[in-house]
């Protein structure tokens, strides 16, 4: 993902804003690292350069 | 006993036939380039974006958008057909009726095809008032629903079904829809914090022109 993407994104849950912490750039994208909500403190995941923003308790279900 | 239908199961037979339904969704749908003929904005939407065939349309008419899915095997695929045909958009895993998108940012999306996946009536509406959320004042979307007045149902009514996707060698994965009639789907939009400004039924779908209300 590319870090204006923030300018529109937010918390799922509280639609607060995210903080990122990218640990992996690759071509001026982020490839890996966190957005971490600053109002809820809730983190989400940064894998492969796609953010998953699922609310967590959707992330954390097992595929049917 | 039939699998309860839920959100992790349609995510979960996207994930599976994400490579197979991306190679037969090739174009866009007609009605959602006539209703983006004309129009043009600074950030676009596409919910429930699958290949991303309709995020490409967003692309040609805003300066930034972004597609989202459920299922990130859908999201995956929609990142390297980007990066093949040179479309330049954002893409994030998330939920109709939790999106992750700042309060009216939006001028212009599209929701095509996806609400009959979200489970419950309670999502399908929360869902459509979170589109409400994320239009601006001026924004625009169109919501389309596959609809009993498709040739393939003989019912009056909406109603709670499966459709089966067959991958190629023949396996055969379930997946949730509700089929609207058009009135419900009338009436969910407008119990919903959008205003309907057009519907019609076109090949079997409704579609609702969409401002926030």
């Amino acid at each position: 993902m590319k870090e204006d993407l923030l300018d529109i994104v937010c918390c799922p849950l509280d639609k607060h804003d995210l903080e990122l912490d990218a640990t992996e750039r690759e071509d001026g994208e982020i490839v890996t690292g966190t957005l971490t909500c600053t109002e809820c403190g809730e983190t989400y995941p940064i894998e492969d350069g796609i953010p998953n923003l699922l609310p967590p308790d959707m992330r954390d279900e097992a595929p049917a | 006993m039939a699998e309860e239908p839920g959100a992790a199961s349609v995510r979960a037979t996207y994930d599976r036939i994400a490579d197979h339904f991306s190679k037969t969704r090739e174009y866009a749908w007609p009605e959602v380039s006539e209703f983006l003929d004309g129009r043009s904005g600074s950030v676009g939407l596409d919910v429930g974006c699958g290949n991303g065939r309709h995020a490409e349309l967003l692309v040609e008419r805003c300066e930034r958008v972004l597609g989202i899915d459920l299922s990130r095997g859908m999201v995956a695929t929609a990142r390297d057909r980007s990066a093949e045909r040179g479309f330049d958009y954002g893409l994030a895993q998330a939920d109709a009726s939790s999106l992750p998108v700042r309060d009216g940012v939006v001028d212009l999306a599209v929701y095509v095809a996806t609400l009959p996946h979200l489970p419950s009536r309670e999502l399908r509406v929360a869902s459509l008032d979170e589109l409400a959320r994320v239009l601006g004042g001026d924004g625009r979307a169109l919501v389309s629903a596959w609809s009993t007045e498709h040739d393939r149902f003989d019912r009056a009514e909406g109603f709670d079904t499966t459709v089966e996707w067959t991958l190629p060698g023949g396996t055969g994965v379930d997946r949730f829809y509700h089929i609207y009639d058009p009135e419900e789907f009338r009436a969910d939009v407008s119990e919903s914090g959008l205003e309907l400004v057009e519907f019609e039924v076109s090949s079997g779908n409704c579609y609702a022109a969409v401002r926030p209300g």
